[in-house]
């Protein structure tokens, strides 16, 4: 199929030579750690999986205390393919976050975030807050039992901060209890505050990856690295990437369709072994290491300060790593990535296993 | 009046008019967002009135929950004699906590928090014990109130 005809009208009214020199001209460093720059392409792809699924799902889900829970049921029970396009919603969201940290971990161990890319560094990390909140507010839209315990916990916790923690607790549950005046507000947050945060910081994140070019790692930019085209040799290597990314969720959506528990009821005890979500998991180990009590302080408000200290200084590393900034060796910052790195995957591991 | 010189020029002028303006007018209009989007809370009840048939005479060692506002109260019978009114939330992070009848213990699965049967804290990160109520029995009606609450009913 050639439409000259179409493009000749769209060249005499739009000027497009310099986007075309630019997508012909743009090259990517291939080394022994490009495997990590699918990463970001990944992410891409599969926001663009939970943008669709969840407008599908958004037809017939009712953000109500007294219907939601039915409203699911009826979802994966009465409609075509509805068990399909939740399942796929769920595992999507699963992998989103996945990727998220991959990526994260390999843009913090190949530090990437130094300078110039200080702003892709901060973009990206708020970005995957917005994933995680993402997923705690999708996660309460089922109104189950096992969700209504976790937002609890979640909007309880961020009440221990000093001072400025029951403002965001009262925020975020839209009154002194998680009811259903909490479900309409997170409905809020996930259906329209979050998704366009999101497309403006990816939008935003995706533009300064283009102004900066691919970041090569410290060890290797001494080096003339072979280039490869983006157009056409990355692209369609990133889209064979995504048709396994594709393949492998929509697997793992038949084959293991999310379960949804029992409607909550405040008044009913938690369930017993209940879990947070696993991006939870190293958060939720951590507070079960303090004590109620630590030298007469309130313990869980140390846990919850050390915890927002450990995540503020994560999010202000390219400030703080001074020699990478200078294109220096720094072995400090590598062993830090790395303490970030075990530390997140030890209690993520306990927390499954115990 | 027509100066020779002035420390302004038109430009600046102008600029500090219109970013002045943009400047109230952004901030105002942030503050009465804030204002609607922070919710009007409500408050915990002081008191609550409940049947006393259907919680004084529960099996002994049990508990029988009751709505306290939107949170949840536990009624529990520990012996034929003795009876307790609580708050079922943990003073951790909210969770609801259940009785355990065979251990005389409350439990919370979230952190694992444990309080003994008067609702203190004993293992796990609570970091305070249950919240008990009083509680009194007037004619058909049980009154189950905050500490230091005086309850007034109305006349009827």
């Amino acid at each position: 199929m050639n439409c000259q005809k179409l493009k000749d009208w769209f060249d005499e009214r739009y000027d497009t030579s310099a986007l075309k020199k630019f997508a012909g001209e743009k090259l990517v460093p291939s080394h022994r750690h490009d495997l990590w720059y699918y990463t970001g392409g990944i992410i891409v792809f599969l926001f663009s999986i939970q943008f669709i699924t969840g407008m599908m799902l958004a037809f017939y889900y009712v953000p109500h205390a007294d219907f939601a829970h039915k409203s699911i049921i009826e979802i994966v029970t009465k409609l075509n393919m509805g068990w399909f396009f939740r399942s796929l919603h769920h595992w999507g969201s699963q992998l989103t976050i996945f990727f998220l940290f991959v990526h994260l971990f390999a843009v913090l161990l190949l530090k990437s975030y130094r300078k110039p890319r200080e702003l892709l560094w901060f973009s990206g990390f708020i970005l995957l807050g917005i994933a995680v909140f993402f997923g705690l507010s999708g996660y309460l839209l089922l109104w189950d039992e096992r969700a209504f315990a976790a937002v609890r916990v979640a909007t309880g916790g961020s009440g221990a901060l000093p001072i400025v923690g029951p403002f965001i607790k009262a925020f975020l549950r839209g009154g002194i209890d998680v009811t259903g005046e909490t479900l309409t507000r997170f409905y809020a947050f996930h259906v329209s505050i979050l998704p366009l945060a999101t497309v403006f910081l990816m939008v935003l994140h995706v533009l300064l990856v283009q102004v900066h070019g691919m970041s090569v790692p410290l060890s290797l930019q001494e080096r003339n690295l072979p280039q490869t085209p983006f157009f056409p040799n990355v692209v369609y290597k990133d889209m064979a990437v995504w048709l396994v990314v594709l393949g492998v969720t929509v697997t793992i959506a038949t084959l293991f369709p999310p379960e949804i528990g029992q409607k909550a009821d405040p008044l009913a005890p938690t369930p017993e072994n209940i879990k947070p979500e696993w991006y939870f998991l190293f958060l939720f180990q951590t507070l079960k290491l303090f004590p109620g009590e630590i030298l007469g302080l309130n313990g869980e408000t140390i846990a919850i300060l050390l915890i927002s200290a450990g995540i503020l200084a994560l999010f202000i590393l390219p400030l703080l790593d001074r020699k990478s900034r200078l294109g220096e060796k720094s072995t400090l910052f590598t062993l830090i990535g790395i303490v970030y790195l075990l530390y997140f995957l030890i209690m993520t591991l306990i927390g499954y296993l115990s | 009046m027509k100066l020779d010189y002035s420390l302004v020029t038109r430009r600046t002028f102008l600029n500090t008019l219109f970013g002045g303006w943009l400047l109230a007018f952004l901030s105002g209009s942030i503050i009465a967002l804030l204002r609607f989007a922070f919710p009007t809370l409500g408050k915990e009840p002081d008191f609550v009135v409940l049947k006393a048939d259907d919680f004084m005479n529960i099996p002994p060692n049990s508990t029988k929950p009751f709505a306290w506002g939107g949170k949840v109260g536990l009624f529990f019978r520990k012996d034929e004699r003795t009876r307790v009114a609580l708050k079922g939330v943990c003073t951790h992070m909210d969770c609801n906590v259940a009785y355990k009848p065979e251990e005389r213990k409350f439990y919370c699965p979230c952190h694992k928090g444990w309080f003994d049967e008067n609702g203190k804290n004993i293992k796990g990160p609570p970091p305070k014990p249950l919240e008990i109520f009083e509680f009194t029995v007037e004619g058909d009606k049980l009154i189950v109130a905050r500490k230091g609450v005086k309850v007034e009913l109305p006349k009827a």
